[in-house]
């Protein structure tokens, strides 16, 4: 008797841990955590009914109603290129080229996937404001008062690139992805 | 002594059971408060158009500023649901309608539509539909149909915005 109270004490136990875990992790997540370039990562299979179950659920919490590969990626980054967690107190310099998408854009959340409270609800900038500028390619300043602007604590930067092409549409390894550059804190 | 072992199984069993049975049931429970959400705010199996996302506005995760969004939560348990989305002529478009496990159930944007309306008729298997419209079948009664439209900066809005009002879902 005693016996079988305490499987049944170890087998709630568990229960409740593997819960926490599994909370924990999807809290954790990303749009998915698969490496595609520099400090991006993307769920390859996002959207779609062969999302594994913590790519689903993950997505559930952090990007409800997002589009399967074939409409968007959503390539997400937490992180500058040197691998340092994104602060909003420094300075980031973000370059780039031509993104193999029909469109783009660079949206600026909180560790939560909010958009900040920032001035004029500046968020994001995208293939329409930002001109591929030939061979030179395009730059952004993103931090505190820049044309993107960020606000003190952790934040995150989500590419979404609609219509893929390329290595962007398999979800592999994407050459000339924006690079995230520090620029100083403070 | 032999008790050890038995706690132990039991303790990793409970454990591997709750991690999955947690993810497993996030999805729908997580689309479940989304539908019940928007249906409290703008009702049931009908298209809302709202404006572009502020800080101040964002209701759901994750957002796009650069998007205007309509939607249409729904319910199937009545029967089925018409969508009808009028093209934008110039903008990037689209209509994608999710499943109460959060799965995509279906996608049409501006370039496979050919210019063209969207029509649409969303049902459960057993739930017949009029021949000549498009079926898109669901395993579960309740989802959203989102319509996406990209504007160049928020000022679009206002030339987008009569166009998006003439889409609209009803049941059939």
């Amino acid at each position: 008797m005693r016996t079988g109270l305490l499987v049944a004490l170890a087998l709630l136990t568990g229960l409740a841990a593997g819960a926490g875990l599994a909370i924990a992790q999807m809290r954790g997540g990303t749009m998915g955590g698969e490496p595609i370039g520099g400090p991006w990562t993307v769920g390859a299979k996002v959207g779609t009914a062969e999302a594994g179950l913590l790519t689903r659920a993950t997505v559930a919490l952090r990007g409800l109603l997002a589009l399967p590969p074939s409409e968007a990626r959503y390539l997400n980054a937490t992180t500058d290129s040197a691998g340092a967690a994104l602060d909003g107190r420094c300075r980031y310099r973000v370059k780039g080229g031509a993104v193999e998408a029909r469109w783009w854009s660079l949206t600026v959340y909180d560790g939560e996937g909010r958009l900040l409270d920032v001035p004029a609800d500046r968020h994001s900038l995208g293939s329409a404001a930002l001109p591929e500028g030939g061979a030179r390619g395009w730059q952004v300043a993103l931090g505190p008062g820049a044309r993107l602007p960020t606000l003190p604590g952790p934040f995150e930067l989500t590419l979404r690139a609609y219509h893929p092409r390329g290595t962007l549409l398999a979800g592999t390894a994407t050459p000339g992805l924006p690079v995230i550059e520090k620029r100083g804190c403070g | 002594m032999k008790r050890r072992p038995l706690l132990l199984a039991a303790l990793l069993i409970g454990g591997a059971g709750g991690y999955l049975a947690t993810l497993a049931a996030a999805p729908g429970f997580i689309m479940g408060v989304a539908v019940e959400r928007s249906a409290e705010a703008i009702g049931l199996n009908r298209m809302t158009h709202v404006a572009p996302v502020t800080f101040a506005s964002q209701t759901i995760v994750r957002p796009s500023p650069d998007l205007a969004y309509s939607s249409c939560p729904f319910d199937l348990a009545a029967g089925p649901l018409l969508i009808e989305v009028a093209p934008v002529p110039g903008h990037y478009w689209s209509l994608s309608v999710f499943d109460h496990r959060t799965d995509t159930a279906f996608v049409r944007n501006d370039v496979q539509a050919k210019g063209r309306p969207v029509r649409v008729a969303l049902a459960r298997p057993s739930q017949p539909t009029p021949s000549g419209l498009e079926r898109v079948e669901l395993g579960g009664d309740r989802g959203i149909a989102l319509v996406r439209i990209l504007m160049a900066s928020r000022e679009e809005i206002g030339a987008i915005d009569p166009i998006r009002r003439q889409s609209r879902c009803r049941p059939l």
